[in-house]
């Protein structure tokens, strides 16, 4: 975990630096060759997000300069020196990604993991958001670890714009960044503030990460975050169901009624919607419906034959 | 010599680790009664993956090539990873995403696969019901 450029560790850097550029010639980077075939349309003008601060490490503690750099630009008031106590390691000299991710929750914020694409660093730059990424700046066997922003790219360069240790406007060949961030098994973060949506395309990682945030975001935040969600994906009854869940929670039982009720008017297939929109209606007094509702659940996944027969033996008896 | 007692240490954590998979599936979830939780729903999503993770690896060439050689028809793996329960999936993906590079390392897990396939055929585990 430990993080390179620093004291040390300068001189184990470059010859780690000397022996990978000599390899680097014969080793292949097929997402950057790719990218640069295709030349996609949305990527195909020059970012940088200039308006990114920077935050120089001291130390090995590039964990929460990196950190501070995506927080801050996300609007959360924050230095690198408050970060130290929150994700770095001394023992390690290094911070975990599982701590980075946590410590941004800390701070009312949605670490969003991008799936492990290149393309995905770059438009999530092209749309605004500077991309928080792992490095492994020495070889798999012998690894040096790093964290960094990605703050601006140029395809037709195939230059890469990073905050990096030290230096504020980095400019790395992207085939040499996409190598280091392949052996730091391509770990790119984006930091969302609540409402504010990715590019990448994905209800499942989006409702994943709400997930994994409910228990450390403000309330008011996760009613902002899954309302999001289900607004840009409708027919997910993941996003449905987490927010209905959420809104339940809060004693919203007619709110989140209405949520599932949306889901099921665009997509009916999903039994468990069925079966907590019945266990809603129940307790919202309409019981033909919450019946129908569970007769429903069954018929799609037998697995739920359960909840009808607890439904029907709490009407009969009166509840 | 040395490597051939390494291996066998990472047989015996694998085999460990894959035990307490299936200790796990006796205190399995009963079907559901009440609402689903968000908690619940999301570690079926993660189930999910880890099943596609561990398929994609038995789609790669190499393992293919490497599990019939040792007999076993990659078909039939496929439908049993199907089987395997949540902890067991945890695990073997787990040892997908750190496993070393180097092709001794890959037959260790594949040995391991393959074992647990003949247990359960010898009627000692019962992790692939489908046998």
């Amino acid at each position: 975990m430990r993080c390179c450029l620093q004291h040390k560790s300068v001189r184990l850097c470059l010859f780690a630096a000397l022996v990978f550029f000599g390899l680097s010639a014969c080793l292949s980077a097929p997402q950057t060759r790719l990218l640069q075939e295709q030349q996609p349309a949305r990527l195909s003008s020059p970012v940088l997000l200039a308006d990114v601060g920077f935050f120089p490490q001291e130390a090995y503690q590039c964990g929460p300069a990196a950190l501070a750099t995506v927080l801050a630009y996300s609007q959360q008031q924050v230095t690198a020196d408050e970060l130290v106590s929150q994700v770095y390691i001394p023992a390690r000299q290094g911070s975990l990604q599982i701590e980075m991710l946590a410590t941004a929750r800390r701070y009312n914020r949605l670490p969003y993991v991008l799936p492990a694409s290149l393309g995905s660093i770059l438009q999530e730059v092209a749309a605004g958001l500077p991309v928080l990424v792992m490095q492994n700046l020495g070889l798999s066997r012998w690894p040096q670890w790093h964290y960094a922003v990605v703050v601006g790219f140029d395809l037709t360069d195939g230059t890469l714009t990073l905050r990096s240790g030290t230096r504020s406007d980095y400019v790395i060949s992207m085939a040499v960044f996409e190598r280091t961030w392949a052996r730091a098994a391509h770990w790119a973060v984006v930091i969302l503030p609540p409402g504010q949506m990715p590019l990448d395309d994905n209800p499942t990682r989006y409702f994943q990460v709400l997930a994994d945030a409910e228990p450390s975001l403000r309330e008011e935040s996760m009613t902002t975050a899954w309302r999001a969600g289900v607004q840009r994906w409708p027919a997910s009854d993941l996003l449905s169901l987490g927010l209905s869940n959420h809104l339940y929670g809060q004693g919203l039982v007619q709110d989140a009624a209405s949520v599932l009720a949306q889901l099921l008017a665009v997509d009916a297939s999903s039994a468990a919607a069925h079966n907590n929109l019945a266990w809603l209606m129940l307790e919202l007094g309409q019981t033909e419906e919450a019946i129908r509702l569970a007769s429903e659940a069954v018929r799609l996944d037998a697995a739920f034959t359960q909840t009808l027969a607890d439904i029907q033996s709490k009407i009969s008896s009166g509840k | 010599m040395q490597s051939t007692l390494s291996k066998m240490a990472s047989i015996g954590m694998l085999a460990s680790a894959l035990l307490a998979g299936v200790m796990m599936q006796t205190t399995a979830v009963a079907a559901p009664s009440g609402m689903v939780s968000t908690g619940q729903l999301v570690q079926e999503t993660r189930v999910d993956q880890q099943r596609s993770h561990v398929g994609a690896f038995l789609n790669r060439a190499e393992v293919q090539s490497l599990l019939e050689a040792r007999g076993v028809d990659v078909a039939d793996a496929q439908a049993r990873i199907a089987s395997l329960t949540a902890g067991e999936l945890a695990q073997l993906a787990a040892q997908i995403d750190t496993l070393p590079a180097g092709e001794g390392a890959l037959e260790t897990l594949i040995f391991v696969l393959v074992v647990f396939m003949l247990l359960d055929i010898a009627g000692v585990t019962d992790i692939f019901p489908g046998l």
